[in-house]
């Protein structure tokens, strides 16, 4: 898992970056709703200086689709 | 936001307050598109102000004429919600041989376009400067009324409506660089002010009003202006009426 995003999740959602893996799904986060994820999107683009379309932002349910749209972006995670 | 340049949208503009409001925000360097359901009205336009006529209850058309300002302008920067409709009755009337009480159907209609209208063309025009990130500024023209009046169930209850609508949208938006303020203007010298009030009234509240005075429409826009040039005021609903409510 990406430290530096795993630190922007953590601080989006307010929980431990210890906490926060791929597995990690939008229902077994309970801040993770609908103005979260704007709050993520606006930490996303602003962190990876890229723009996220509606679709996209529709499919992070998920820190696996999370991470699947960043690469998609050609954002590098390096891992 | 620098109004020089900006795009904006100002709904029930082609009269009174609306007109006002759209003259001001053009002659500080605004292009202004207008947007009223009064054809005729529109037709008589100042030079510099675009007429678009739309129905501010109907989502369709809001979200088509939305769509085609943007196609002509690319993008939209500012939006004040000034179409509506005063409206007066009394919830117990007691001299009506129809039925003593506030009908429901005009309760009804007065909430669709105070009130309903607002999140009408507000949820088109977000939606657009969501998906481009482009921030902007929202005004809403709310009332003195909002906190409740005599004889405007109604209207009082739309315009509350509005007021929190406003400060919704302003704790929700800020995030996307959208703020959102309201105006709410007390009693200003327009020919609905005027028509609607009888002159020992008008005296009344100009005597109750610490400046003794009615507003100016002018006033009202300069107010409107101040709340989108500054760009760290957000979720305000500052009152224009001379004192009246203080």
């Amino acid at each position: 898992m990406n430290q530096q995003l795993a630190v922007l999740l953590a601080d989006v959602f307010a929980m431990r970056v210890s906490d926060i893996h791929p597995d990690l799904k939008k229902d077994d986060v309970g801040s993770w709703d609908s103005l979260k994820q704007m709050d993520l999107v606006m930490s996303l683009e602003r962190t990876y200086g890229i723009a996220l379309d509606i679709p996209d932002i529709l499919q992070m349910v998920s820190v696996a689709a999370v991470i699947a749209v960043l690469i998609a972006k050609g954002v590098d995670l390096g891992d | 936001m620098e109004i020089e340049g900006a795009i904006a949208l100002v709904t029930g503009g082609a009269q009174g307050l609306g007109l006002a409001i759209a003259a001001h925000l053009a002659a500080l360097g605004a292009r202004v598109v207008v947007a009223d359901h009064n054809a005729e009205t529109l037709s008589r336009l100042p030079e510099g102000l675009e007429p678009a006529r739309l129905d501010v209850t109907q989502p369709a058309e809001v979200k088509a004429a939305v769509a085609e300002i943007l196609a002509r302008h690319e993008r939209l920067d500012i939006l004040v919600n000034n179409a509506g409709s005063i409206y007066s009755e009394a919830f117990v009337n007691l001299m009506n041989p129809a039925g003593i009480m506030h009908d429901y159907e005009r309760f009804r209609r007065s909430l669709t376009v105070n009130l309903d209208s607002v999140f009408i063309v507000t949820s088109a025009v977000v939606e657009q400067m969501v998906r481009r990130r482009t921030g902007g500024a929202i005004v809403n023209i709310s009332s003195i009324s909002a906190g409740g009046n005599e004889g405007q169930t109604a209207y009082a209850a739309a315009k509350a409506g509005v007021n929190a609508m406003t400060v919704t949208w302003a704790k929700e938006l800020g995030r996307w660089g959208i703020r959102c303020n309201a105006v709410a203007p007390g009693f200003i010298a327009t020919v609905s002010t005027q028509g609607a009030l009888t002159a020992s009234v008008l005296k009344h509240i100009q005597d109750s009003t610490p400046l003794r005075r009615l507003g100016e429409a002018s006033e009202v826009a300069q107010a409107v202006s101040c709340v989108i040039a500054n760009d760290f005021i957000n979720g305000a609903v500052l009152n224009v009426n001379g004192g009246l409510t203080i």
